[in-house]
């Protein structure tokens, strides 16, 4: 009797699912068509970022293109075609079925297939031969009460003391060759290593970023009290990227080599966009000291308003109010 | 002079490594006292931690004419940082990684050890060595710098911005290194005789071990990139993602392989032991050579021709060990095609697929360069079309358990009609109602069949059922979580002017203002926004920041966390003039049950683990007596 209610509603529910599966596989499920092509390429500036999520610039104006042509009538295949033209087959999120790329789909048809087929045989090793199976037992160390599971820990008591095992197998041979060659074989791992550890490569070099290379080498100048050139390196890393910590540390260079003229320019430029930056006062208030000594102090007064916990708060202090 | 120590302590364990070889070998040969060996096995664990111990006390000194601290190290580093910077690079995070394995070579190397363990400590103490070597050599941190910089650059700014830095490695690190044990238990298995037929039982409560880490691991990975690298995502199909899933995956099929004593899977037991940790070493290769550009890979050294000789090394010594050895006990009857083992290698075979889906589009790149010029990417899409769809028929497979225990066929199909109508009644609302496109349907589907099935099975059963109760759980949750995520998530990005607001569904965020600050030399823009959702209000203030030192910029996003959804915002970019930023809001819904399920997932691992672990101590003292058959119940 149950059944006949469970058989039609479990039809019912089958039927309004395969309803929902259509429905959500349906044309209209991908809603944004920039979205849709620009996930099936790759950000070439990127490392494994298809275009779709990645916020660099490169990607943001590959999007644009994209909604460009989709404006212009283009199909998503079209369209994939003219970035492969522009930039190959690296640009494709994922590498057309052919060449290497077919490995992408035979690697794992071969898994399933293999791990398919050693699954039955497991599952049905009668099916697999059994004159094979017949004549494997014989390449197990033929231990006494190996063949009986259960026997297997009774033969093998433990010394407490770690005494010579009471085994007839082991006692035919005598260890010393296998230790020698085990010994011998961990020399040569070692020596393996250190043999071509010292013949490697050192490590690459990281891309050449001229603004990183002039920064790196400020940062070790100014370690050395060279902050004239500290001050040179400073200035071509702004001359690729305006940065405001970059700027500030030009500054306090400038000021410790006594271009306090310079300094003051410096700082200047930092706060003209940010008047409250605390460094930018600082130094600002510095230079001043050797240049305009009138404003030195209303500018320091302003740095200690605006960040009176700044470490070298303490220090202009007392040097206001001595 | 902490380099010299350091150095020192390397040099001890390369000498306790492969000393701590010979001597097992020796015990397991002649049965001689296993003391000396145990000796030098804690001693390379010493050697091991007094290396870690010296770089800490180096880095937290700021000696810089240690080249690791002056690489890595920096005044400007909080301390909390500065301890987990010897992670952050590559020589550094190899002691850790030594650290580890030698703390699993001491507790396995426990109690009274037979001859099987005594040949697995051979094999960990030979990995053992070849880490020691490659510290020593090729990777020694503690090379002397000169002369010798007044400052360092400090760990990448990346490691800098979450706490999961300091718990997240280590945890990874204890989850690749565990699968050590079921590998070396593996080889030795036929080495070692009769005592070898024991090699599953030990080898299990490990391979516990190592699966619960690695999925701690991984998921508490998935959530630190979710809350630092900003793009609203948490798992990407990176390399070194990839590279944490590989052995995740078939030590989950070992875990289901190994269940009731293994019995008939002999092979696959032994394979998927040597596969995890195979994968472990290759995916060590992978991450750590710079062979492949990811995201993650912080560290570049040209460690890989040796990774790859090691790894080829070790896989050439498990064929040839493990090869020939044939099963002993040959299964006598055939079981039945409704079981628990059908179903166990059901599971087996779709896992060992996905891992070699995931396992060739990783390597592509790597191959496919020398072999025909070009540069290959292989991208999520990839993914999705192969490892997405397998997942979600292993997903279904979760919520069979209940239905397989069932003595008869009728009880079986009657155990699974409310788990089936639940599944299809929730993909035919879910499709009707929205269009979560097919694999996030039938994902629901699949994970509604799961929960049902468990729910209905109810609380019954010891500390296995428990056990595989939440992992199956965990699993279903995060499979609802991660398709809710991908399906339903809807972003904008738009650049504001202060005042103007951007949004998503029925999340409004308006623009108050754009703050630029540099403290200690690292300059940090961050913007205010007003975020208003379903009626409630708060403040968000994502940030950029700028570190002149290592000459990177990070976004740090501002990400509300709800039952619901979680609202997410990035600051993407900032006018000169400090009146206008790009930002990008992301809606994501029901992200939390990604963590949520990693969480009870585990917490299913490690209650199987105390199981097993109390179930081996009951067990130990029995000098003989058989052991209670652990089989399933099959339908006669």
């Amino acid at each position: 009797m149950r059944r006949l209610i469970v058989v039609p509603g479990l039809a019912a529910l089958l039927a309004l699912a395969v309803a929902g599966l259509l429905r959500s596989a349906g044309p209209a499920a991908r809603t944004d068509p920039v979205a849709a092509t620009a996930a099936e390429l790759r950000c070439p500036a990127c490392q494994g970022e298809s275009v779709v999520d990645s916020p660099s610039p490169i990607a943001a104006s590959m999007r644009q293109v994209i909604a460009d042509h989709l404006a212009q009538g283009r199909s998503r295949e079209e369209i994939r075609r003219w970035f492969v033209a522009r930039y190959g087959d690296e640009v494709l999120a994922q590498p057309p079925a052919r060449g290497p790329g077919l490995l992408l789909w035979v690697v794992p048809a071969i898994a399933l297939l293999g791990a398919g087929a050693a699954a039955a045989r497991t599952l049905r090793p009668r099916l697999a031969g059994s004159a094979r199976r017949s004549g494997a037992r014989t390449r197990w160390p033929r231990h006494p009460g190996s063949a009986r599971r259960s026997g297997g820990r009774t033969r093998w008591p433990r010394h407490p003391g770690g005494a010579r095992r009471a085994d007839g197998a082991t006692s035919r041979w005598s260890p010393g060759p296998v230790c020698s060659l085990t010994a011998a074989g961990l020399i040569a791992l070692v020596a393996a290593v250190a043999v071509a550890a010292d013949g490697l490569a050192p490590p690459a070099p990281p891309p050449a970023d001229p603004a990183a290379v002039a920064l790196r080498l400020a940062w070790d100048l100014e370690g050395r009290q060279q902050y004239e050139a500290a001050a040179q390196m400073y200035r071509e890393a702004l001359r690729e990227r305006t940065d405001d910590g970059v700027q500030l540390r030009l500054a306090f260079a400038l000021l410790r080599s006594s271009d306090a003229a310079g300094a003051e320019r410096a700082a200047r430029e930092v706060l003209d966009h940010a008047p409250e930056s605390p460094d930018g006062l600082l130094v600002l208030g510095l230079a001043q000291r050797a240049t305009r000594p009138a404003d030195a102090t209303a500018t320091l007064r302003r740095f200690l308003a605006v960040a009176p916990s700044h470490p070298a708060a303490a220090e202009i202090r007392r040097l206001l109010d001595p | 002079m902490l380099g010299d120590l350091g150095s020192a302590g390397l040099a001890v364990g390369l000498l306790a490594a492969p000393l701590a070889a010979l001597l097992w070998l020796r015990v397991a040969l002649v049965g001689a006292p296993a003391r000396p060996a145990r000796l030098a096995s804690t001693g390379a664990l010493l050697a091991a931690a007094a290396a870690c111990v010296t770089l800490e006390a180096a880095l937290l000194g700021h000696d810089f004419s240690v080249r690791f601290v002056a690489e890595n190290g920096g005044r400007h580093v909080p301390a909390y940082y500065t301890v987990t910077s010897l992670w952050s690079a590559m020589d550094g995070s190899l002691l850790l990684w030594l650290l580890v394995l030698g703390g699993y070579g001491a507790l396995f190397a426990r109690g009274r050890p037979d001859r099987l363990q005594a040949y697995a400590m051979v094999v960990i103490s030979v990995v053992t060595t070849f880490f020691f070597a490659l510290s020593t050599f090729a990777a020694n941190p503690f090379r002397a710098v000169d002369p010798v910089p007044l400052d360092g650059p400090g760990p990448n700014p990346l490691l800098q911005e979450h706490a999961a830095m300091g718990v997240h490695p280590p945890l990874l690190y204890a989850g690749y290194l565990g699968m050590v044990v079921p590998f070396a238990l593996a080889l030795a298995a036929p080495l070692a005789g009769p005592a070898g037929r024991q090699w599953l039982r030990l080898a299990r409560p490990w391979a516990l071990l190592a699966w619960s880490t690695l999925t701690v691991g991984i998921v508490l990975g998935a959530w630190w990139s979710y809350a630092v690298l900003g793009w609203g995502g948490y798992w990407a199909w990176d390399p070194v993602e990839n590279a944490s899933l590989l052995p995740w995956l078939t030590a989950t099929a070992f875990l289901h392989t190994s269940l009731g004593g293994g019995r008939g899977r002999e092979r696959w037991n032994s394979v998927l032991a040597c596969a995890g940790f195979l994968l472990v070493l290759l995916g060590t290769f992978l991450t750590r050579s710079g062979a492949v550009a990811s995201v993650h890979a912080f560290t570049d050294s040209p460690l890989g021709p040796l990774l790859l000789g090691f790894v080829l090394l070790a896989a050439l010594a498990a064929t040839a060990i493990t090869g020939h050895h044939r099963p002993a006990t040959a299964r006598a009857t055939a079981p039945p095609l409704w079981s628990r083992p059908t179903a166990v290698l059901v599971n087996a075979t779709l896992l060992g697929t996905v891992a070699a889906a995931v396992l060739i589009g990783t390597v592509l790149p790597l191959l496919a360069e020398p072999l025909t010029g070009s540069r290959v990417g292989v991208g999520p899409g990839y993914y999705q079309r192969t490892a997405v769809p397998l997942a979600v028929v292993v997903l279904l497979l979760a919520g069979l358990p209940p239905a397989l225990r069932s003595r008869t066929r009728a009880d079986a199909l009657r155990r699974l009609a409310l788990p089936g109508a639940a599944a299809l009644a929730t993909v035919a609302a879910v499709g009707l109602l929205s269009r979560p496109g097919p694999a996030a349907l039938t994902a629901f589907g699949a994970a509604a069949f799961v929960l049902t099935g468990l729910f209905a099975a109810g609380a019954r059963g010891g500390t296995r059922r428990w056990a595989a109760t939440l992992g199956h759980a965990g699993l279903a949750l995060l499979a609802v979580g991660v398709a809710a995520s991908a399906s339903y998530q809807r972003v904008d990005e738009g650049t504001l002017r202060v005042g103007e607001t951007i949004r998503v569904g029925d999340v409004w965020a308006r623009l108050e203002s754009v703050q630029r600050a540099a403290p200690g030399g690292r300059m940090t823009v961050r913007a205010r926004l007003t975020v208003s959702s379903a009626g409630s209000t708060h403040t968000a203030a994502p940030a950029m920041r700028y570190d002149p030192a290592r000459d990177t910029a990070v976004a740090v996003p501002a990400i509300d966390t709800g039952p619901r959804r979680d609202v997410y915002l990035t600051l993407l970019a900032v006018a000169a003039d400090g009146d206008s930023a790009t930002v990008r809001l992301a809606v994501t819904p029901l992200v939390g049950l990604v963590w949520a399920g990693g969480a009870v997932g585990t917490a299913g691992g490690l209650l199987a683990l105390a199981g097993a672990a109390r179930a081996g101590r009951r067990r130990r003292p029995q000098p003989a007596g058989r052991r209670a058959p652990a089989t399933t119940r099959m339908p006669a």
